[in-house]
């Protein structure tokens, strides 16, 4: 790793004072050279710094700023969690099991034991996307604001099949998935201690939109919170995750669903992909094949087509078709 | 609070310092210079380094600067740069080298270590930002010589073939046994899902952590 | 040499023991009878060095650290294919921290990289891309990456192919310009010496060990009543070792020391020897313990050349150990393959007929054959192979756990799976019908039996989207020797007995059967022996590949405590008032066979030792009987056969392997639990290689892009199937231990009996590795 110093912030205030980029920003070779950013957890910070993707010259912790790892619960307001609550610490939360299932098991399929002690929400929300020509200095590409997408004609047997004509990387973050399916809010809080709160599909920018940035935070912003809205009593929830191995891997397909049931005829539903496009993605097609009908083979089967209906799937990538296809009729019929 | 080897300098630490103060490379090998194989590099006297109180500061480096590490039970004192990752510094300041460095990603679980008794990939974390937390080892696992039951079963049951990911699964596994004294197959499997084994061994790690849970 | 007869154990236990007689040299032990009658050998006895390894004390090479010792780190060109104009050190060399730094000019053998002498400029050409150029020596690691940053090389960029079929067409660049002969690395033959090279192809190579082509191959497809002709395709996966390759070196006037991860002690110096001319007396390689090889450690590496100009420069021991990306670049790969197999037999399943021809790339290096298991495991009057090594710009591959036979197991084996099908068959019955291997048959048997085989269905009959399958495959593996294999047993006064041999622990357990077997024969305890290994102060002992080392290392080993244990019996004789060839040995005591209240503990009797040590030595003798072909092949085969039974997601295209039952022979087993440990790793390995790894080469910039762990995908605890391991006793009377290695075979049927139970399961053969979802689901589209 290049040298870089190391300040503990223990507040807010303090963090802001110091941080001058984000790590987006920072983003070797097109960001600036001399940075001041945040680390959490800093599992993906790291590992852009052992990559040589970043080299800040001073590292910004913000993990020890008290508060930001409170979570809350009650039955009217939702769950809040701060930023700083690991993914170990939600996936052990009965709270979090017993309401939110498909979030439940999302984190619990996230990456390893280890990992998920050291992991927060916030940097899971805000790491950078595993695509091996993004995490590769040899590769200037699309996603880096440097060239273009080496994945379209090239090793793309992980990338999009969604959203893809730009840039084929796929976002990181299973547990956004499953935050997303919950209709979940983050909350940001800004260097003048300003806070706002976007929706997950606010939160996360495409890169045909923007194509250096994974979501919109500025480096006078900061995740602070996300909030996950209540569930009614009818509501279930469901999450699957193909990825290559089971044990620990990167999604090839997952998906959430999240429906309000009334008996076996699903009310109101989210359903969310993951891994299919550069960001997660919320499919309006396979809800509205699904919203007021009563869920069975094949209505299950009939939103799954529909969610991959404008699916274009890359030279290597096709048969991520048919895993979504499997695993979203799959996911909506575990409601029942 | 004080402990003995806040006296002692490790060779890291004056290696380190003369790095920091940019020392031209002719002075750098002049120091060299004096000294003979099997001795470090400069004695203290030469070179002498600005010590800062070891206690945790806001701002530190990006030079080394001396922090303290409660690593299995002692407190140990050494001088590293913020960079310098909680394996490295076991490995090679404290010269705990049970702790491998296999991946360096977080990606294979070779060096996981405890912090306050939550297993956690060394590689992926400074040694700055431990603070008061206190790591255990696989080295500091065992007890007045006393081998823990994990590590009893592992010799028992074969569950060693080239032993580098060993440590990483002793650790896990006895990490498990702590909150789940008696884990079915499948929470083992959960257990050291991370860890990985390239000799293929995984079938005795099972065998053993679970004949392990039986005795402890 | 003087002669006896002696009596041996002879075939295999409840199936066919017998005894054979053999005239052996006179100073040869007596023979052991099968294990269930001794009281060490052929037991469950725990690893000697276990208890360093699970309390994080044992030192592998990356965690030597000597005072002084310096961090050595290499620029790896960027560029698969280029040429060097020029390289500026000068920024590297005076940044703080470095005390060395050297360049490659001379890129030759295995240590340094291939390198035709027409082609040879100021500076090597770059051939793949990670191609190491220059190196630094630096007080840390962080240090040296950045100094490394600041050495600048003027390329002249080069076209490249990094794809094996590409690279094989006539327009595609060429990696070598003229005909290439050079050690083979890929370990799989096929690269026999004065072959032509055309464009990148070379060859072809229609030989082997075992011999040439057999018959008529054309006139036996004539006769056949039934001909079964495919294409089969295999990746290239990497080593991945646990331990990345890297070395200690310590080079000092009086001699030098180095320290490495290596499976061939004695391999490492001879070539570091021949490439710094230096005396073999004033080299000392130690290897104490190493974090995985499985055959891509027999090298010193360019690591070690780099790390020795380094420290002989700097005059400091440096350390050089790869990084992760490093090491899934340079350390290791099993080459790739594309095999066209074509056999033709009779209605009543005999084959008459077998022919092969196969592509492979070992990248910039050879040995990217596959045909020897076609050529040695059924018994075909009509055979021929051509094989062809394809040079793409790519790091060299190496040997990986029976090299060529891996690869050439999936075609071999998957046809015969069609034969039978054709043939309506059962597999193991065509398998009865045309292979003459006794063990294979008891272990098809065996296996067939605890896998149920009479339950399998047929292809594809499972209802529902997720359809089980059952398969099975079997291999060969020739007993190969070292005889430059040595073994010194001391005994001192105080009682403690020591094994000393350069022979390594490559992890499978080499301490524990040496501590085993001297054990056995002194009537002692495993933990009785210390022994000391690794390290080529002791006598030279073999390198841990090709399954050699077991068969090669215990009889000396063996024979060396005989002969102390002799010389230790004259010794006592006149204090116990008998004659020494009366004596025996038994439980720690020497007993008198005649008047057993003449006895002495062991321990007591070396007290009374007329020197303070009584040291004995030997070397592996020549096989009873001799070898097929001196001094290295022997007779037999470490045959073995799996069973697979694996689970298929038809819609999602995921394979799941539920349970493999693996049944195999290393001759006279001398350690149950290590044994099985070695195929529980190899089953692990196979169907890694079955499902999930695969080196992912980015065409358009020639290089891996999947060079992590997180990316390449070696499986977890959740992907670890079942596994029953099956050892059966197999006795040939060939040597004093009778045993041999395990490695290899362990690793051979598993991928293709999976790809046969995968069948099995959806009726669809997939004939391409890994077996990955989209395959699955392509295949089941083109059904």
């Amino acid at each position: 790793m290049n040298r870089f110093s190391w300040f503990d912030a223990t507040s807010i205030k303090e963090a802001f004072e110091q941080v001058t980029a984000t790590v987006s920003e920072h983003i070797q070779p097109k960001g600036p050279k001399d940075a001041a950013v945040f680390k959490t957890g800093g599992v993906d910070l790291l590992d852009l710094v052992k990559e040589g993707l970043a080299n800040p010259s001073r590292i910004v912790n913000i993990r020890n700023i008290p508060g930001l790892d409170e979570k809350s619960f009650d039955k009217k307001s939702g769950l809040r969690l701060g930023a700083n609550v690991t993914l170990a610490e939600m996936a052990e939360d009965p709270v979090i099991r017993e309401n939110y299932l498909a979030l439940h098991l999302a984190v619990n399929h996230a990456a390893t034991p280890q990992l998920r002690n050291m992991s927060t929400l916030g940097g899971n929300l805000a790491q950078r996307t595993r695509c091996w020509y993004f995490r590769s200095l040899d590769h200037e590409c699309f996603r880096k604001g440097t060239g273009t997408c080496f994945a379209q004609d090239g090793e793309n047997e992980f990338h999009a099949i969604m959203r893809n004509e730009d840039c084929a990387s796929v976002h990181a973050s299973s547990v956004a998935t499953a935050l997303m399916a919950f209709n979940a809010t983050v909350e940001i809080t800004n260097s003048k201690g300003e806070q706002k709160t976007v929706t997950m599909e606010e939160f996360f920018i495409h890169p045909s939109d923007d194509s250096r940035y994974e979501c919109i935070l500025k480096s006078d912003e900061l995740i602070t919170a996300v909030i996950v809205p209540p569930v009614s009593s009818g509501t279930k929830s469901a999450y699957i995750k193909q990825g290559a191995r089971e044990s620990y891997d990167w999604a090839i397909a997952d998906v959430a669903v999240v429906a309000e049931m009334s008996g076996s005829t699903c009310k109101k539903v989210e359903i969310v992909l993951g891994a299919a496009a550069p960001i997660p993605f919320k499919s309006m097609e396979a809800i509205g094949q699904l919203k007021g009908k009563t869920i069975n083979d094949t209505t299950a089967g009939n939103a799954a087509r529909a969610a991959m209906e404008k699916a274009t799937p890359l030279t290597k990538n096709g048969y991520k078709v048919d895993v979504f296809n499997a695993i979203i009729k799959r996911a909506i019929l575990q409601l029942v | 609070m004080k402990d003995k080897s806040n006296q002692s300098h490790s060779a890291e630490a004056e290696t380190e310092a003369l790095v920091n103060k940019n020392v031209s490379r002719r002075s750098f090998l002049k120091g060299a210079g004096l000294t003979t194989a099997g001795t470090v590099m400069v004695s203290s006297g030469v070179m002498a380094f600005d010590r800062p109180k070891p206690q945790a500061k806001k701002a530190i480096g990006p030079g080394a600067t001396t922090i303290n590490l409660r690593v299995n039970g002692k407190t140990r004192t050494i001088a590293v740069e913020p960079r310098t990752t909680l394996a490295t510094a076991l490995r090679e300041h404290l010269q705990l080298t049970g702790t491998k460095i296999v991946c360096d990603r977080g990606s294979c679980s070779a060096c996981t270590v405890w912090l306050d008794d939550q297993p956690v990939n060394s590689c992926l974390m400074l040694a700055v930002e431990v603070g008061d937390s206190e790591i255990t080892t696989v080295e500091g696992l065992s007890k007045n010589g006393q081998l823990h039951p994990v590590q009893e079963a592992f010799i028992e049951h074969d569950a060693t073939q080239c032993g580098f990911c060993t440590p990483g699964m002793v650790m896990t596994t006895a990490h498990l046994l702590r909150n789940n004294p008696d884990p079915s197959l499948e929470d083992v499997r959960h257990a050291v899902r991370g860890n990985l084994c390239r000799c293929g061994t995984h079938p005795n790690v099972f065998k053993a952590t679970m004949a392990a849970a039986k005795k402890s | 040499m003087a002669s006896k007869k002696i009596k041996l154990p002879y075939g295999i236990p409840g199936h066919n023991l017998t005894e054979i007689e053999r005239e052996v040299p006179v100073d040869e032990p007596p023979a052991w009878p099968v294990n269930d009658e001794l009281k060490v050998v052929g037991k469950r006895v725990r690893r000697t060095d276990a208890r360093d390894k699970v309390t994080g004390v044992a030192k592998y090479t990356a965690d030597i650290q000597l005072p002084g010792m310096l961090y050595g780190k290499m620029l790896r060109s960027p560029y698969p294919h280029a040429r060097i104009n020029s390289i500026d050190v000068s920024g590297a060399e005076s940044y703080p921290g470095v005390l060395a730094v050297h360049v490659f000019k001379r890129l030759v053998g295995m240590a340094e990289s291939q390198e035709s002498a027409d082609s040879r400029g100021d500076y090597p050409e770059i051939r793949f891309s990670g191609q190491p150029i220059a190196g630094v020596a630096a007080i840390n690691n962080d240090v040296a990456e950045e100094a490394i940053k600041l050495i600048e090389v003027d390329y002249q960029v080069l076209p490249f192919v990094v794809d094996i079929e590409e690279a094989m067409k006539p327009e595609s660049p060429n990696v070598y310009a003229t005909n290439v002969d050079q050690e083979e690395t890929g370990g799989g033959g096929g690269s026999d010496s004065g072959l032509k090279t055309q464009g990148n192809i070379r060859g072809p190579s229609t030989m082997s060990f075992y011999g040439g082509p057999r018959g008529d191959v054309e006139k036996g497809f004539g006769e056949s009543d039934v001909i079964v002709e495919g294409t089969y395709r295999t990746q290239v996966h990497t080593h991945s070792c646990m331990e990345t390759h890297g070395v200690v070196i310590d080079w000092k006037p009086q001699g030098v020391t180095i320290y490495t991860s290596t499976q061939a002690t004695r391999g490492v110096r001879d070539e570091f020897c021949a490439l710094f001319d230096m005396p073999k007396s004033r080299v000392r390689v130690i290897c104490e313990f190493m974090g995985g090889g499985f055959g891509s450690k027999h090298s010193l590496g360019n690591y070690g050349a780099m790390a020795a100009h380094l420290s002989k420069k700097s005059g400091r021991p440096v350390s050089l150990m790869l990084d992760r990306k490093e090491e899934h670049i340079m350390g290791g790969n099993r080459p790739n393959s594309i095999q066209l197999l074509k056999i033709g037999a009779k209605r009543d399943g005999k084959i008459v007929s077998l022919k092969q021809r196969s592509h492979g790339t070992a990248g910039v290096g050879l040995g990217a054959g596959v045909g020897r298991i076609a050529q040695v495991m059924y018994e075909s009057p009509n055979f021929m192979t051509e094989q062809f090594d394809v040079f793409t710009h790519t790091a060299p591959g190496a040997a990986w756990r029976a090299p060529g036979n891996v690869q050439g197991a999936l075609a071999l084996e998957s046809a015969m799976d069609e034969l039978a099908e054709e043939l309506n068959i059962d597999p193991v019955k065509l398998r009865d019908i045309n292979d003459k291997s006794e063990i294979r048959k008891v272990e098809r048997m065996k296996g067939a039996e605890i896998i149920g085989w009479k339950n399998r269905k047929a292809a594809g009959s499972d209802a529902g989207p997720v359809k089980k399958g059952m398969g099975m495959a079997q291999s060969h593996w020739p007993r190969f020797v070292d005889v430059n294999s040595t073994v010194e047993v001391r005994a001192f006064r105080d009682g403690s007995i020591e094994v000393r041999s350069g022979v390594q622990d490559i992890g499978t357990g080499t301490k524990t059967v040496l501590a085993q077997v001297v054990a056995e024969e002194l009537g002692l305890q495993p933990e009785n022996i210390s022994v000391r290994i690794g390290d080529t102060l002791f006598p030279d002992g073999a390198a841990s590949g090709g399954s050699i080392a077991t068969g090669a290392i215990t009889p000396p080993a063996r024979n060396a405590a005989y002969s102390l244990k002799l010389k230790l019996f004259d010794q006592v004789a006149a204090a116990l008032e008998a004659e020494s060839s009366e004596l025996m040995v038994a439980d720690g005591e020497i007993r008198s066979t005649k008047n057993p209240e003449k006895k002495i503990a062991f321990r007591d009797a070396l007290k009374r030792m007329r020197t303070e040590q009584l040291t004995t030595s030997a070397s592996r003798s020549d096989d009873y009987g001799g070898f097929r072909m001196a001094p290295w092949l022997a007779y037999g085969t470490l045959g073995s056969v799996q069973y697979a039974q694996v689970t298929v997601d038809t819609e999602t295209g995921f394979v799941k392997v539920d349970k493999i039952v693996a049944v195999h022979s290393c001759g006279r087993p001398l350690n149950i639990s290590q044994v099985e440990s070695q195929i529980n790793g190899g089953v692990i390995q196979g169907m890694a290689y079955a499902l999930y790894e695969d080196r992912v080469m980015d065409n358009e910039t020639g290089h891996q892009v999947n060079k992590g762990l997180d990316n390449y995908k070696v499986p977890f605890a959740f992907e670890i199937p079942e596994i029953q391991p099956v050892i059966v006793e197999d006795y040939a009377g060939r040597t004093s231990t009778d045993a041999y290695g395990i490695g290899e075979p362990a690793n051979i049927a598993t991928a293709v009996a999976i790809a046969n139970a995968v069948y099995n399961a959806i009726g669809v053969r997939i004939k391409e590795l890994p077996i990955t979802p989209s395959r699955v689901l392509e295949a089941l589209k083109n059904a």
